[in-house]
């Protein structure tokens, strides 16, 4: 037998095999058909000017640093010990926030079933970043929590975190009454690295859009998310607590009157200036408003201002995000031209009486995050995950 | 293997090459899944029903809603042989295409023309069916003999539906 054949042959069946073996593989595992994954960066700048980034990657959670605003990174340091089933939703997202003495908290949510119920985490480290505690729950009622939010108050340095909880739902349908939505919950750490008792401050919100959070005053949080109102309408409210442990009235923000029996998976997002002004931006489609829109209240008890629209609703306008730095407001949200994803960007110095044209900072081609905002030292700057480019801090110059 | 080799003749190997390239082919057409919606898939749609009315629901794994909604059209179609419906699950983050077709199944939509959004690029996907829709579901396409596309977002109203199919029929 000549001996050159066989081996060609049998590289021939090997590879083949090795081809069949990854269609195989690509059609359980790869594109198309992929389980879904998170894929979420959320940046918080350190009292030292440490940038912080927590990543949502598969299974885990990572964070890393960065002492050049973003230019190089750190190895990342594991929080999730273990794979979780990230919770992947549009809206969801891993959150950090860094506190006045340098600690930092981490939350996130995973999915406990297929039926999209959550249960939030939170992991704190106290050596700079080093390490991580391992992921404890933030409550102890396990029916189903999303969308859990996470802010220190400025002026204690106490970390407050705000999600949607489902506990409601199941005790109120057992006494034969409906319950649309999840509740606004709440809990304030309390002093030793974990979250005290958890408190509701509302029922029957909309149960699957990020919620926004911004400080009033020393203890005093305010929340920004998508309501339920009688008929099914989901338009947005503020509330904005009279003090730690005291929720105030909702506050309407706009009536759209956008009755939808579904969720939009599309939050807003809050800001609240020096002068005390209160400042939203927030998607809607109902059939007499559509698309992203802002406005503004001149302090928490007033009404909002009328709404005012910040794109054309066939560029597919998202994912705003406001940031109050100073004397100057941020605004920046997503669209799509038909080839492009970018980031358009307005400023204001009034206080968002008059707003600055809007400026083009970033682009990308395929999938990205949503476009966030940070700020240290008097400059701020626009965070952003991106599939082609990977992850980008990119300063907001005032041109 | 190496001391198997020499012994096995060429006529040996291309029968378990047979072998090899059977099981591959069944293993793959048992596995009855959505058509994978990526870019372009839009244009390849609309020209595979050109010419003929055509109903595109959309709809999702993830919107609870389109699961309580998807058996009606289940019934829709056993009522009106005249309804050509295609399934396209548009589900922001795509999933397992292998899901969304135990759910078609379930709901006895599963012998259908069937798709699946596959590309995370969704803002793309979307802006090739309609540059207006921001990804709300359940949406139902209904699209005329000539191109014309009639919307109805949100929970369909079959009366409307057939209303829709009732004109087709009379052109």
């Amino acid at each position: 037998m000549r001996p050159s054949k066989m081996p060609s042959l049998l590289a021939f069946l090997v590879v083949l095999l090795m081809a069949c073996a990854a269609t195989a593989q690509h059609h359980q595992h790869g594109k198309p058909g992929a389980a879904p994954e998170a894929f979420t960066a959320t940046p918080a700048f350190g009292p030292d000017g440490t940038l912080w980034l927590a990543r949502a990657t598969a299974d885990r959670i990572t964070v890393e640093k960065s002492t050049d605003l973003g230019k190089t990174f750190s190895e990342p340091v594991s929080v999730t010990p273990e794979p979780m089933n990230l919770d992947w939703g549009p809206d969801a997202r891993v959150r950090i926030a860094a506190d006045p003495k340098g600690g930092l908290i981490v939350t996130f949510a995973i999915f406990q079933d297929k039926n999209f119920n959550g249960r939030a985490f939170f992991s704190r480290s106290l050596d700079k970043g080093a390490s991580f505690t391992p992921p404890r729950p933030i409550t102890a009622d396990t029916t189903s929590q999303r969308f859990e939010t996470v802010a220190v108050d400025p002026s204690s340095g106490r970390v407050f975190a705000a999600w949607l909880d489902k506990r409601n739902g199941p005790k109120a349908r057992a006494t034969g009454k409906p319950y649309p939505g999840a509740a606004l919950a709440y809990a304030w750490e309390d002093g030793d690295g974990a979250f005290g008792k958890t408190e509701i401050a509302l029922d029957n919100t909309c149960e699957c859009c990020r919620l926004g959070v911004a400080f009033a005053g020393p203890g005093r949080p305010a929340v920004v998310f998508r309501n339920i109102f009688p008929g099914s309408v989901r338009d947005h409210a503020v509330v904005t607590f009279k003090d730690p442990a005291t929720p105030g009235p909702l506050r309407r923000v706009s009536t759209d009157d956008w009755k939808i029996e579904a969720c939009p998976h599309h939050g807003p997002s809050i800001a609240i200036a020096p002068d005390g002004s209160y400042h939203v931006a927030w998607f809607t489609d109902a059939p007499s408003r559509k698309g992203l829109f802002y406005a503004r209240a001149d302090n928490g008890d007033v009404p909002f201002g009328a709404p005012r629209a910040l794109s054309s609703p066939n560029r597919q306008p998202a994912r705003p995000y406001l940031l109050s730095d100073g004397q100057a407001l941020h605004l920046v949200w997503k669209e799509f031209d038909g080839n492009k994803s970018v980031v358009h960007w307005q400023l204001s110095r009034d206080s968002g009486r008059h707003w600055s044209d809007t400026r083009t900072v970033a682009e990308t081609a395929d999938a990205s995050d949503h476009p966030l905002l940070v700020a240290h030292d008097g400059h701020a700057y626009l965070s952003w995950l991106t599939k082609n480019e990977g992850y980008r801090l990119i300063p907001l110059e005032d041109r | 293997m190496s001391s198997r080799t020499p012994s096995m003749t060429i006529a040996r190997l291309s029968a378990l090459l047979a072998l090899l390239l059977t099981v591959f082919a069944v293993g793959r057409a048992e596995a009855v899944e959505p058509q994978p919606f990526a870019r372009g898939s839009w244009a390849e749609l609309q020209a595979r029903h050109a010419g003929q009315p055509t109903v595109v629901h959309l709809w999702g794994l993830t919107c609870a809603p389109c699961l309580t909604e998807l058996p009606h059209w289940a019934d829709l179609q056993r009522e009106r042989s005249d309804l050509r419906l295609v399934l396209l699950a548009a589900d922001p983050v795509p999933q397992p295409p292998v899901r969304v077709e135990e759910m078609l199944s379930r709901s006895g939509l599963d012998k259908l023309e069937s798709w699946s959004f596959a590309d995370r690029f969704n803002e793309r996907l979307r802006y090739e069916i309609d540059p207006a829709w921001s990804g709300e579901l359940p949406r139902t396409l209904l699209i005329d003999r000539d191109g014309t596309v009639t919307t109805l977002p949100g929970v369909a109203d079959l009366g409307e539906v057939r209303a829709w199919l009732d004109r087709q029929r009379t052109h």
